[in-house]
């Protein structure tokens, strides 16, 4: 299936510094597993942040479907 | 005890006698709380009189600085401004950027304190030993902009300004302190201790330098720290944009907060994210010292401002239910000139807006309203008509006039922007933050939002989560490290500290400085007469949940909130009340 992949801040260095991709991934595959269609490993990225789908935080574990964004940040700080 | 890095040295001013001297700088505190905020903190304690009046003659202004001020460490240039705070009758230190810091710093000083009262509005010019008395009849009553730009003509940029606006005049209880035209110590009404004092300004050039015992070893480990720790890719993204790009993240993880705290999420974020900000940027700043730059000088149409701050975009954006890039960085520009602290004004303006809309009170305003939502800014500054109503904050506001359950206040001081239905430990980061609701003590989104390391939506662990957080920061910025170094370490400050002050610090000494600063601020608020009952959250969280979001249907449950707050006493040795016992008071 289709996704689109959109990376903020440090993390756009696995897109080569665009902001977004569509990619094809494994039918109902997870966060994590569609991360890894472009070398992103988040257990890897010591700061790594959170996953959001379609504009909304999920958890690496959720599955995704066709056409849905996911949406990956590095950990934030400051205020 | 002596140690390099400090000045060894404290300015005291006499505003009332018009005179001046210079003290040793207390160096048993020094060894104790570092600098910058623990210092001030501890001076505080030291030198003000429980109940003090903060518009009193008696309160005092503390402008101090780190050991690190000064030196090429990167993201030390800050200043801490701290005095009993008007808004709240707590302690309240604030950070402010620019370049004062340092030039106080050259000048000889780690710490300055005013104490009294100019018999008419005056300005003070501190260089190096000269202290001058100067008049204020010619900028009294302008904005903080033009006061620094006449400032600045008159005495060349190689001083810093530090000024207040109309607000800080009037005292306005949400009064700040501006530099650099858009760096401010902002919160509590810190401006109105020094309206109070009839000063307008203080301005500030050092010649002198700062003495470290090997100039050579301690520059080329600090420009390897610059090079290896500072410049590297999970900090720099504050060049990029700066705080601007929180507002994605924050509404992506369901904290941004929408019309006045009632929602989280907006759907039109896009209208005013960062990339639509940053298209209208026209040139970059830093502070001094600063590795990073995250100043960010935007101008739309004829609105210019150095930010717009997330903090200042969430409350004059989605909070206010606009949408409006424009709006937002007018706002910012205007608020700084008044010399209104952005998050203050604008909580109590949308807490109007809210109470217009719900016919409980008619402040004349409603959601979406922008260019009154400008106008209501000089109403409030000047207490004029409506804006009189408005002027002290949200609590009094509320308490006059009902909407208490949705005023966004702890002890007076209003909501920063994070939603904490989304993230419960940032409702007790507030509640337990010493100078009211404050996001910079604990920042709970970071473990519970941005990093997903620890459940939001959960009282469980809550207590040793914020107290970490909190411990932390208040270690950072007693050496008055910027917070967008985000990837320092306690190892990374002791060798600092130990490269610049010739005495050897450990890591875990950091850890207890952070404690201890964290006892301090306490301390001072209960002898206050500040206990449990003071540490609170606003009724909407227990009562409404929310509607929109990845936290949509979220609370706070009242038994989670207490739970929480037992969890946080417990782990800072404090009794069931959220007082200090006597024992702990005596070691700090």
């Amino acid at each position: 299936m289709e996704i689109t992949i959109t990376l903020r801040g440090a993390l756009k260095k696995y897109l080569d510094g665009d902001n977004e991709r569509k990619v094809i991934v494994p039918n109902g595959c997870t966060c994590d597993e569609a991360l890894k269609v472009i070398g992103l490993d988040h257990k890897k990225v010591a700061r790594f942040g959170f996953v959001a789908v379609n504009g909304m935080k999920v958890m690496i574990n959720d599955r995704l479907k066709e056409g849905d964004e996911l949406k990956a940040y590095p950990r934030i700080s400051g205020g | 005890m002596t140690m390099t890095g400090y000045q060894n040295k404290v300015l005291r001013i006499d505003l009332s006698a018009g005179k001046h001297k210079t003290e040793p700088l207390n160096m048993e505190f020094a060894a104790k709380y570092v600098g910058s905020k623990g210092l001030a903190i501890r001076y505080m304690y030291e030198e003000l009189k429980p109940g003090v009046d903060a518009l009193g003659i008696e309160n005092k202004l503390f402008f101090t600085t780190g050991p690190l001020t000064g030196t090429p460490v990167a993201c030390s240039g800050k200043l801490s401004i701290a005095a009993k705070s008007p808004a709240t009758g707590t302690m309240n230190d604030c950070s402010i950027g620019g370049h004062a810091g340092i030039r106080i710093k050259y000048a000889g000083y780690d710490m300055i304190i005013f104490e009294g009262k100019l018999e008419k509005p005056g300005y003070i010019v501190i260089e190096d030993d000269k202290v001058k008395f100067m008049d204020a009849d010619d900028l009294w009553g302008k904005g903080s902009h033009e006061a620094e730009s006449i400032l600045t003509k008159k005495y060349g940029t190689d001083y810093s300004v530090l000024s207040i606006g109309p607000a800080g005049e009037n005292l306005s209880p949400m009064a700040c302190i501006n530099s650099d035209y858009y760096r401010q110590a902002g919160r509590g009404g810190i401006g109105a201790v020094m309206g109070s004092k009839n000063m307008k300004a203080v301005i500030v050039r050092g010649t002198g330098g700062v003495k470290v015992p090997d100039i050579e070893k301690a520059t080329d480990r600090i420009i390897e720290l610059l090079q290896k720790d500072v410049l590297q890719e999970d900090n720099t993204f504050v060049y990029d944009s700066g705080t601007t790009a929180f507002l994605e993240a924050c509404n992506d993880g369901g904290i941004l907060p929408y019309k006045n705290f009632s929602d989280t999420t907006d759907p039109d974020w896009k209208e005013y994210n960062d990339g639509v900000l940053m298209e209208h940027r026209k040139g970059k700043r830093g502070c001094g010292s600063c590795g990073l730059g995250c100043g960010n000088f935007l101008q739309i149409g004829k609105a210019v401002c150095e930010g717009p701050e997330y903090e200042s975009i969430s409350v004059a954006g989605p909070n206010a239910g606009i949408k409006d890039p424009e709006h937002i960085v007018k706002f910012n520009q205007v608020a700084d000139d008044l010399g209104l602290d952005t998050i203050s004004a604008g909580d109590t303006i949308i807490w109007a807006m809210e109470m217009t809309e719900r016919g409980i009170h008619d402040f004349g305003i409603r959601f979406g309203e922008a260019d009154k939502m400008i106008s209501m800014l000089e109403m409030m500054a000047k207490k004029e008509g409506i804006g009189a109503d408005l002027a002290d904050g949200v609590k009094k506001a509320s308490e006059k006039f009902g909407g208490t359950d949705f005023a966004m206040q702890v002890k007076g001081l209003e909501y920063p922007q994070y939603e904490p239905r989304g993230s419960w430990g940032m409702s007790m980061a507030y509640a337990v933050s010493d100078r009211g609701a404050c996001h910079m003590r604990s920042y709970a989104p970071n473990e519970e939002v941005f990093a997903a390391s620890i459940p939001p939506y959960t009282a469980e662990g809550k207590g040793q989560m914020v107290y970490n957080l909190g411990e932390f920061n208040a270690v950072k910025f007693s050496l008055c490290v910027c917070d967008f170094w985000g990837t320092i370490t306690y190892e990374i400050m002791a060798e600092l500290l130990t490269i610049v002050t010739g005495r050897e610090w450990k890591p875990e000494e950091m850890a207890e400085v952070g404690r201890r600063v964290l006892n301090i601020g306490r301390a001072f608020n209960q002898r206050e007469g500040f206990a449990r009952k003071d540490d609170t959250m606003p009724e909407r969280l227990a009562k409404d949940p929310l509607k929109s979001g990845p936290a949509a249907g979220q609370t706070i449950p009242r038994e989670a909130f207490d739970d929480m707050l037992d969890q946080y006493y417990k782990v800072m040795g404090w009794d069931e009340n959220g007082c200090l016992p006597d024992e702990l008071i005596e070691t700090l």
